[in-house]
């Protein structure tokens, strides 16, 4: 769906260069995440493969064909949300839909059936501008994809919503990845990486530092061991044990046998840990 | 069909924004205000006041509007749709173009003033009113606030008022006809004290020119100002 090969950009008016020698692909039906800290390029990769950025050296394959090869055909297919509401202010939710809905050649979806499913349906004629943040980045999240893109770009979704909201947005980014839809995710929040990424690249200083699944490299980063917390004549006690050869450690048979166990974690490093460890940088 | 549904959206914005009450009330001062002057006063006030409709109240218009465009962040939404830049930046002359037609007929119409040309009135006033707007968005390109906008349109506001000024008549005069305000303000004078057909004909031709050069040149500033900032 997305091929990167050897991409370098640099702005012309700062002369700064934002991508170096950056190489990645997003397979069809993926929900891809691009994780890092503010100004490590992670908007500047994503401007590029969408087109609002130019003159780049090194490949960029999307959709079947060369980024500066595509017309305004382009955005046909795909739907972008970015990480801050862009609303007609004075217009209500449903016409906020309508009226950019039109400007596509696919038919919308049902607006209502959209507002309804993140809960926006009994402000439909309210105008965009009464909203909280919270509304207008759900607004701004459903007409994103209101015209069925078979590619989406979305720039920190969740930012701004309550965690029932931020459960809603997952939720639906999830069933376009079922529906075979591809998703393009930036982000430095490390839970939604994990909940909702197939694959995760770190990008620090306009360069990918490493690719993979969450889970994959939380296990390979993390410890082969389980921590367990239990209760031993009244007091709270923390153990660590080797993964291997578990079942045959005695220690660890009597624990589970003698105590009150409160609690047992594997000690798999977190996506933060991670991040840290390969970069030397905090994600925020 | 994409190009009658970006006017149709202008029209709505404008509308929601209430820059069309704005109009309205404009034109019902400049009414008010004709109609304490005598009728040969008339003849050189009245193209003057619907001249300056399209013209200096459009440019600041314009900035109004595309700067709100930029505050809502619409503007990032419509680069990321299928919409094209011409389809765009015409959108805004036609809607603009059609508020500023109406309040010319509204304020000729209601001034009992006889002896107008309307098609020429008409099209002295959307050819005026294409310059202006164009010449708007590429004010406001790089601009981030209305008062950048402001301070940086007063130079273009004198480059294309001041030469006005010629139409009073001195020696080699019709020199300052090549300013397409001038040529505008020319060709609408002429629609209310008359003007030789050659010469409409001339004016028409040179401002479609002039139009047409005005969007390519402010497709490519906005393209390079607004959409690739880079």
């Amino acid at each position: 769906m997305i091929q990167v090969i050897d991409l370098n950009f640099t702005y012309k008016k700062t002369k700064k260069q934002a991508i170096r020698q950056m190489n990645f692909n997003i397979r069809e039906g993926e929900v891809f995440g691009f994780l890092g800290p503010n100004g490590a390029g992670k908007t500047t990769t994503q401007r590029l493969i969408i087109g609002l950025l130019r003159n780049y050296t090194g490949q960029i394959e999307v959709l079947g064909k060369e980024r500066n090869q595509w017309s305004k055909e382009f955005y046909e297919q795909i739907g972008v949300a970015f990480d801050f509401p862009n609303l007609y202010l004075k217009l209500t939710a449903k016409e906020n839909l309508q009226l950019i809905g039109a400007y596509y050649k696919t038919e919308i979806e049902n607006p209502e059936k959209l507002l309804d499913r993140v809960g926006l349906l009994p402000d439909k004629d309210v105008r965009a501008e009464s909203f909280s943040k919270g509304m207008k980045m759900r607004l701004n999240f459903i007409r994103s994809i209101m015209h069925q893109p078979r590619l989406m770009f979305f720039d920190e979704p969740t930012a701004g919503l309550d965690p029932v909201n931020a459960h809603i947005i997952k939720e639906i980014i999830l069933e376009q990845k079922s529906a075979g839809k591809t998703v393009f995710l930036t982000t430095h929040n490390m839970t939604v990486a994990e909940q909702l990424c197939d694959r995760v690249a770190f990008i620090v200083e306009g360069q990918i530092v490493v690719t993979g699944s969450p889970k994959d490299l939380m296990i390979e980063h993390g410890k082969r061991r389980i921590k367990v917390e239990y209760k031993l004549d009244g007091k709270l006690i923390e153990t660590e044990f080797e993964m291997d050869h578990l079942a045959e450690n005695k220690q660890f048979t009597d624990i589970l046998k003698n105590t009150d166990i409160r609690t047992i974690h594997s000690c798999e490093a977190t996506l933060e840990d991670i991040f840290i460890k390969l970069t030397g940088r905090n994600l925020l | 069909m994409r190009f009658l549904h970006a006017i149709w959206v202008d029209i709505r914005f404008q509308l929601k924004q209430g820059f069309y009450l704005v109009y309205v009330l404009i034109t019902i001062i400049y009414l008010i205000l004709l109609s304490f002057l005598p009728e040969d006063v008339l003849s050189i006030a009245l193209p003057l006041v619907v001249f300056s409709d399209p013209s200096v109240l459009g440019l600041f218009f314009i900035g109004g509007i595309i700067m709100l465009e930029k505050v809502q962040g619409v503007l990032s939404v419509l680069v990321v749709s299928p919409l094209r830049t011409i389809e765009y930046l015409l959108s805004k002359v036609v809607s603009l173009a059609l508020v500023s037609v109406l309040a010319a007929f509204a304020i000729t119409g209601f001034s009992n003033y006889s002896n107008v040309n309307w098609l020429l009135l008409f099209l002295s006033t959307v050819l005026t009113s294409g310059i202006f707007t164009l010449c708007g968005i590429m004010i406001n390109a790089g601009c981030q606030t209305v008062n950048q906008y402001m301070i940086k349109t007063i130079p273009y506001m004198l480059l294309f008022v001041l030469p006005c000024v010629s139409l009073v008549g001195f020696p080699y005069s019709w020199v300052f006809t090549i300013v397409p305000s001038v040529a505008a303000l020319r060709l609408m004078l002429g629609a209310y004290t008359g003007i030789p057909f050659y010469e409409a004909v001339a004016l028409i031709i040179y401002l479609i020119g002039i139009n047409y050069l005005f969007l390519r040149w402010t497709i490519r500033v906005f393209e390079n100002e607004i959409i690739y900032q880079e």
